[in-house]
């Protein structure tokens, strides 16, 4: 048997323990459950059912997943999005968490001047709202008014201008950079945040033991912050699976070019909602939103099983 | 092994000095112990010998070199952190030998290093562990194990034994004892502990305030104390202090009166009528008695009963306090007026700006 944490409460009667935990937990509980847990399950619940033209649903069991993997009409839309949700999420693994890393190891350097500037401005693009920073990009990109093609030729690379957004090659790595750009700024705090954490004589012992800081970098401070990048890893995994709002307002619900940039948001967007010629069909809308639920559980887990159990946490 | 130059050292953090033109020579073997109260600078001279900090102005020599510029690999030092500071995510093998892989000893040579140092620490069954699994003294002796194979000219250590308990910390003193006995090599060691200082070292040096008070061998400095600063730092309970006036000057010889103790007659040395002084006798050196070189006189309040002696707390005629020690089971009772005298050796005379003058 596990010991009671509080010999207080052990020793309380029943009905003030109740009370107690109600108090603390009561809020915590109720507030979780009314705009969580209830709107997930009756997702779960919506996504069984299917609605005639006159408004009647009727419960279908698991047609709609059926028709959702099954039917070429929604399954291609589907794996399309999927696989370019898969290149959103790899876009960041692969350029934000490393900058974000990169960034935090040099801002802990000793001796950086103006350290709070740096930190502000890079943290700056995270706080403005998505629609801004995909209304200014598409402006920046722009080859008709946008800035970067007179900016690339002012350096002498006017060639290498193309118009990103616009490109079925392009646009989804661009709007993944995009997001880079404004989100960097999470991984390099959290980063950053751990790696202050690491006391300075170890550092120091490192100094001594012949390290400079690339190498200390490299063999002390990161497998340190190796928790918290992982961390990070999984924030950014559901952050990246449940987007929406950068494409939609770069691109619309249609995600063009030719659905290029369509992502599991967006997909959901248009069976729920409806856009243009499609209608609205929130019971198939709510089969994708709990498909889109358990991509993310699935993720989780493995992460959790995989990674987590093996990465250990140091106290200092 | 080697000697240890330190010219004319600096240190500001903008306007405040912390230290303020140090001066040390170390010699090679010796073991020289940095003591002082909390925040006088003794961790950052030691960093600054390290090459940790830079220095704002000054010279250090280690082996007759000029380390001014180089970085803390290449001087030749090891270091020992109050913190121990054990990579935590590398076992103790791995502790040890991380440092000499990027100093460019060869594998063989590094795993015989590794095996003399744990055999000298006793850390053998260790050497696979991780510091989260090892007791504050085992991570301290690992902590002094990846010193050793670094095979240093001079070890440094900052406190190293703050972090351990009472009976860890007495033993570990003693192995740190043998270890300087046996490789018998150049160690700078910063503690704010009189009694780690006065057993290890070989010299200690006093600081204060970011100053050298006083470089001196361990009962040198307990028995001439240069200034009042030192006079107090060293000895437990601390030094008695009594204020005094030069009272007149006869051949050569100079009354000194006090209003808590009989008048004292000391060599007038270059002192005038009216100089204040501070007369000083330690609580050890005190005995009960009727007449003696020094007498000063007191009703008990408190009586501190240790075992092999006891601490008598006296209030003067002046209103201060003084202790005495008192050997033997014959404690003086509280209310008790009691006389203690000392011998002329025993009795410091301190002149107004705190310098010792000769009894
Ligand atoms: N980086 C720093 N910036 C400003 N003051 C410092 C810095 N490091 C140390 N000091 C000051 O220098 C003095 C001496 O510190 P230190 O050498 O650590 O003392 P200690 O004798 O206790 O080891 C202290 O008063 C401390 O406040
Ligand atoms: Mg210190």
């Amino acid at each position: 048997m596990p010991e009671p944490v509080s010999n207080i409460t052990v020793q309380m009667p029943r009905a003030k323990r109740a009370g107690l935990l109600l108090f603390f937990l009561g809020p915590a509980v109720a507030i979780y459950s009314l705009f969580s847990i209830y709107p997930l399950l009756a997702t779960m619940a919506l996504s069984t059912y299917t609605s005639d033209p006159s408004g009647a649903r009727s419960f279908v069991g698991l047609a709609n997943f059926e028709t959702l993997l099954g039917d070429a009409l929604w399954s291609k839309p589907f794996w399309n999005a999927l696989r370019n949700n898969l290149i959103f999420f790899a876009v960041h693994m692969c350029v934000q968490n490393p900058i974000g890393i990169a960034l935090a190891g040099l801002l802990s350097l000793p001796g950086v001047r103006l350290k709070g500037f740096y930190r502000t401005v890079m943290f700056l693009p995270t706080m403005l709202s998505v629609v801004i920073v995909g209304f200014s990009w598409n402006l920046i990109l722009s080859p008709l008014w946008g800035v970067a093609a007179g900016a690339l030729k002012a350096v002498g690379l006017g060639s290498l201008f193309a118009p990103w957004l616009g490109l079925e090659s392009s646009a989804l790595v661009t709007l993944s950079l995009i997001s880079v750009w404004q989100f960097v700024g999470i991984p390099l705090m959290l980063i950053y945040a751990a790696l202050l954490n690491i006391p300075e004589e170890l550092i120091d012992a490192a100094r001594v033991d012949g390290l400079g800081q690339f190498r200390i970098f490299f063999h002390i401070k990161l497998p340190l912050v190796l928790p918290t990048i992982s961390l990070v890893s999984v924030l950014t995994f559901v952050a990246n699976f449940n987007a929406f709002d950068l494409i939609y307002s770069v691109k619309g619900a249609l995600a063009g070019p030719n659905f290029t940039t369509d992502i599991l948001g967006t997909f959901f967007y248009r069976t729920f909602f409806g856009n243009q010629l499609q209608l609205g069909n929130p019971t198939m809308g709510a089969a994708v939103a709990t498909v889109m639920f358990f991509i993310i559980l699935l993720g989780l887990c493995l992460y959790l099983f995989l990674v987590q159990r093996r990465i250990r946490r140091y106290a200092f | 092994m080697a000697n240890l130059r330190i010219e004319q050292l600096n240190k500001r953090y903008g306007a405040t000095t912390v230290l303020n033109n140090v001066n040390l020579s170390i010699e090679d073997g010796e073991f020289v112990v940095l003591v002082g109260p909390s925040g006088c600078g003794k961790s950052t001279l030691l960093r600054m010998i390290a090459g940790l900090d830079g220095a704002s102005g000054g010279d250090i020599h280690i082996a007759g070199k000029l380390v001014n510029a180089l970085a803390p690999a290449e001087r030749g030092i090891a270091m020992v952190f109050q913190s121990y500071a054990l990579y935590p995510h590398m076992n103790v093998r791995k502790n040890m030998t991380f440092g000499l892989k990027f100093t460019g000893v060869p594998p063989t040579e590094r795993e015989r290093r590794v095996a003399e140092a744990a055999r000298m620490l006793r850390l053998e069954e260790l050497l696979e562990r991780y510091p989260r699994d090892l007791s504050g003294g085992q991570r301290q002796r690992v902590a002094i194990g990846r010193a050793i194979v670094r095979e240093p000219a001079v070890f440094l250590f900052d406190e190293p034994l703050s972090n351990l308990d009472a009976a860890l910390r007495v033993s570990t003193r003693v192995e740190i004892a043998n270890l300087h006995r046996l490789l018998k090599s150049t160690i700078v060691y910063v503690t704010h502990d009189q009694v780690e200082a006065m057993t290890l070292a070989d010299r200690i040096v006093v600081m204060n305030k970011g100053r050298i008070e006083q470089v001196g061998k361990p009962l040198d400095l307990y028995y001439e104390p240069a200034n009042l600063f030192v006079a107090g730092f060293i000895g437990s309970p601390a030094m008695n202090f009594f204020e005094a006036e030069v009272e007149g000057i006869e051949g050569g010889r100079a009354r000194v009166a006090g209003t808590a103790f009989r008048n004292l007659d000391i060599p007038a040395g270059s002192l005038k009528v009216g100089d204040a002084l501070t007369v000083g006798v330690r609580p050890e050196h005190l005995v009960r008695g009727e007449a003696g070189f020094f007498a000063a006189e007191g009703v008990v309040e408190l009586v501190e009963r240790l075992g092999e002696a006891s601490f008598a707390y006296l209030r003067r005629v002046d209103g201060r306090m003084f202790v005495a020690e008192v050997r033997g089971r014959q404690t003086p009772a509280p209310g008790e007026t009691m006389t203690l005298v000392a011998a002329s050796p025993d009795v410091h005379v301190f002149d107004a700006s705190g310098l010792r003058v000769a009894t």
